[in-house]
């Protein structure tokens, strides 16, 4: 298949999957993703946070499963039980999602910043100003985008000792008792979750970039299950930390716990947390607009430096239609719908599919 | 036939008049007749007076030429006394040798033959310790501007056969000669072949010193970063040459290259293998703190004060705002007005001789600082900050570097003005998908951060004990990875024993 053989000295190392997989779940969700859940499974939330880690280490198997048996990404996947036809026009649905993708965390993350930085900041040139950096990363190839993921998660990591903060004035009592609500609004926390748990798919689009792939699948895992203690850690501290009455109105949950950082020199310190976070979403945006330039390179045959740029003017100019805050929590929760269907729904349903194709195919 | 002999004939008639032609236009174009006393051979003798040593050709060559047994060319080779005889019939190598010193002798006998005898003139500045790497401990000689000293300061340190010199000759006109320095059985093949491709590769007319190597065959000439590292350093060098790298020395420059390098290695000082490791670890670290200090203290004091007064603590903000209170200009232009002063002061400093310079130096730094304080141009808290963070910029141990710091500094300026923290942190990202793009020879400029190679990590920001660096990094992919059996080095030993 053309576009599909990589030189080894173009692929990434097995281990840096783990970088990949961690820097594209930690997006802007993290940021205030507390208040959804409590608000459903209440004191019980890190045990809804928890079953959903639990849920994706069985996706993450999935992927790999599929990965392996098409020895390819998600078109070779498409092609293999549909054709070459159907499968491209099925594999070309994913171009629309991580456009949008990208559109809602670079929109989300500049709605954070008009809230608590600059409220007139002008959408317009810092998106231009972010995407003309995208290109630059994008264009130095694969190594560099998933450079940027490591630096996403290795740089910033400065900021999780920093909860300690929150910790020193902790209660605990808010945790007991466990099990206080039903199962079935535990499990409603989890669906929630999961809008925040999305971007390990990005593994089936990277899947032919990995050198030695098998070696790549207990980082995935590693991946998972790091994000997952980073995300019932913070949700103990936050429950722990507010009470319920205001969590419910903390839409940035995360951000409030910040402001009782106190360093002799830093006062407010979500100032800095903010700043550094647009190193955490860099990672986020150049992903997808890698995968969806890329899906553009495989399905239409265009040249990846063309699509690259193509999916970065359609951000640029499609960003200046969402004003308000109210287009960007629609947006924000089209997003998290379609990142459902597609990593609980839609990619068991290929599993089965494939699985049923390839015993058709051996006979 | 005997027609095309003739042309040919005529033909090397021609070019031996075109050389002739053309050195006889300059003055120091000799050519003198003798006869040998014994046999009544007259000879001639052709040089380049400025280019040989008069001394060798009146003590070490005509003596020999006049009174030994001279019948034909190949004689000379036994009555001259000199290792470096050669005797050619091509024409077209003449004006060459001329040219680097090398003595025609001719016969009219033999008018087809001619004698080439070295008489190179050699002026070599003595050995001098190192102005710009300086170390207190460790070996006080630096590289002069001879290739052939240069090479025996290497070549002394590493007296092994797996040492390998290769000459090439750059430049159309300037004939330098470059010199590529490798370990066989060591260094990366693939390595090997990229510089001698590279360098093979160059196309100038006037190679006047290695730091125009540096931009001819550097991975991004559009890269404010240096891509290969030089010093001045003989130790440096045979330091770097038994890791695995590869070295070039250029004719007529003190500063050797090395490659492939990496971004830590420009906070390397040497000194640092001299101390005990716990010491130079401690060093490396402060001196990457101080980049990074340097880098962006200034932005984050002007994105604070433009954007961000929130940030400071209560306190802090007091003395802030108490110093700058008088002050008419916004903090960007204040910032901007002392590094460039601090810029000026670098930059005339540079250009002056020592004496002169120190005096600038101490009126620049203490009364354009003080006055421009008591005039109320700038805040004192700017000043003691654009100070520090002048002098954090000079601790880096490579000059180059340091250079590129300083200028980075700007666009960092820039951006806190335009978008405060966010802005600093958009410049640092694209400072920072640079350095992952940036290249080598071909290898990672960022490694061992990234890609992230945890055993190469033994020797950059800290560097471990001896002991545990017994295998080469792995950036270089050497051919031998051990540097020393760790097995063989290791000594058991228990509580009171022997």
């Amino acid at each position: 298949m053309p576009g599909q053989s990589i030189p080894d000295h173009l692929k990434i190392s097995p281990f840096l999957v783990l970088y990949m997989v961690m820097s594209m779940q930690i997006g802007i969700g993290v940021l205030g993703y507390q208040r959804l859940i409590v608000l459903t499974a209440g004191n019980d939330a890190w045990i809804s946070v928890l079953i959903t880690g639990g849920c994706i280490h069985i996706i993450i198997w999935m992927i790999y499963k599929i990965a392996e048996t098409v020895n390819g990404d998600l078109v070779s996947a498409h092609v293999y039980i549909a054709g070459n036809f159907v499968g491209k026009l099925l594999s070309s649905f994913f171009i629309i999602y991580y456009f949008i993708y990208s559109l809602t965390v670079q929109r989300s993350y500049l709605e954070v910043i008009q809230v608590w930085m600059f409220p007139t900041m002008n959408i317009f040139w810092f998106t231009l100003a972010y995407m003309l950096l995208c290109i630059y990363i994008i264009y130095g190839g694969v190594r560099t985008v998933i450079g940027i993921a490591f630096f996403g998660i290795v740089l910033p990591a400065y900021l999780f000792p920093v909860f300690g903060f929150s910790l020193q004035l902790a209660e605990f009592n808010h945790l007991l008792p466990i099990w206080n609500n039903s199962l079935k609004d535990i499990l409603i926390g989890s669906y929630k979750m999961s809008l925040t748990f999305i971007g390990f798919e990005v593994v089936l689009f990277f899947y032919p970039f990995i050198k030695e792939p098998q070696k790549s699948k207990k980082w995935a895992h590693l991946a998972i299950l790091l994000t997952t203690f980073l995300y019932t850690s913070i949700m103990i501290i936050t429950i722990t930390y507010f009470s319920r009455d205001l969590l419910s109105r903390s839409v940035w949950a995360t951000l409030t716990m910040w402001k009782i950082v106190n360093f002799p020199f830093v006062e407010r310190f979500e100032y800095i947390g903010i700043a550094t976070w647009s190193l955490v979403i860099l990672p986020n945006v150049c992903m997808s607009i890698w995968i969806s330039s890329r899906l553009l390179k495989r399905i239409f045959n265009l040249q990846q430096k063309k699509g690259v740029i193509i999916m970065a003017a359609a951000t640029l100019i499609a960003i200046n239609f969402l004003p308000t805050r109210a287009e960007v929590s629609l947006l924000n929760d089209i997003t998290g719908q379609i990142g459902f269907v597609f990593n609980f729904i839609y990619i068991p349903l290929l599993l089965v599919v494939v699985m049923i194709v390839k015993k058709v195919k051996k006979r | 036939m005997k027609r095309w002999l003739n042309k040919k004939q005529n033909d090397s008639k021609q070019s031996k008049e075109n050389w002739e032609k053309a050195l006889e236009k300059s003055n120091d174009f000799t050519q003198s007749t003798y006869i040998n006393q014994k046999s009544n051979v007259p000879f001639c003798l052709t040089f380049m007076s400025t280019l040989v040593d008069e001394q060798i050709i009146q003590q070490g060559v005509l003596p020999y030429l006049l009174e030994g047994e001279l019948n034909k060319l190949e004689d000379i080779k036994k009555i001259v006394p000199s290792a470096d005889v050669e005797i050619s019939t091509d024409h077209t190598v003449i004006d060459k040798k001329i040219l680097n010193g090398y003595i025609l002798l001719t016969i009219d006998t033999e008018p087809e033959h001619f004698a080439f005898i070295a008489t190179q003139k050699e002026i070599v500045r003595s050995l001098s310790p190192p102005e710009i790497e300086f170390s207190v401990i460790g070996p006080k000689e630096a590289f002069v501007e001879s290739l052939g000293q240069n090479l025996n300061l290497i070549r002394k340190r590493l007296p092994v056969k797996e040492l390998i010199i290769e000459e090439y000759t750059l430049g159309s006109l300037s004939q330098t000669k470059v010199a590529v320095l490798y370990m066989h059985g060591i260094t990366n093949e693939e390595n090997v072949n990229t510089v001698k491709q590279r360098i093979n590769e160059v196309h100038f007319d006037a190679i006047t010193d290695s730091s125009y190597i540096v931009q001819l065959i550097c991975d991004n000439s559009n890269s404010p970063f240096p891509q290969l590292l030089d010093t001045e350093r003989p130790d440096r060098v045979s330091g770097i040459l038994a890791e695995g790298k590869i070295a070039i020395v250029v004719d007529g420059s003190p500063h050797v290259l090395i490659t492939p390098t990496t971004l830590i290695e420009f906070f390397s000082s040497f000194e640092d293998y001299f101390l005990n490791w716990i010491l130079s670890s401690f060093f490396r670290l402060i001196r990457v703190g101080a980049v990074l200090f340097s880098l962006l203290i200034t932005p984050i004091y002007v994105a604070v004060l433009s954007y961000h007064y929130e940030l400071i603590p209560r306190d802090l903000l007091g003395t802030l705002v108490a110093s700058r209170r008088q002050i008419p200009l916004p903090p960007i232009l204040e910032a901007l007005f002392l590094e460039l002063t601090i810029e000026l002061l670098r930059e005339a400093g540079a250009r002056l001789p020592t004496k002169v310079g120190q005096t600038i130096g101490i009126v620049g730094g203490i009364v354009i600082g003080t006055a421009s304080v008591e005039a109320g141009l700038t805040s004192n808290v700017l000043l003691i900050i654009v100070a520090l963070a002048a002098l954090a910029s000079f601790t880096t141990p490579v000059y180059k570097m340091g250079n590129t710091i300083r200028l980075l500094r700007f666009p960092f300026l820039l951006a806190a003005e335009l978008w405060g923290l966010l802005g600093i942190v958009f410049a640092f990202c694209i400072m920072l998908t640079h350095l992952i793009r940036l290249t080598s020879m071909g290898r990672p400029f960022l490694e061992p951060i990234y890609p992230p190679r945890v055993t190469d990590l033994k020797d950059s920001f800290i560097r471990l004990p001896f002991r545990f660096q017994s295998k080469r990094p792995m950036l270089l992919r050497t051919e031998k990875r051990e540097r020393f059996s760790k097995k063989k080095a290791k000594i058991k030993k228990d509580i009171d024993e022997e």
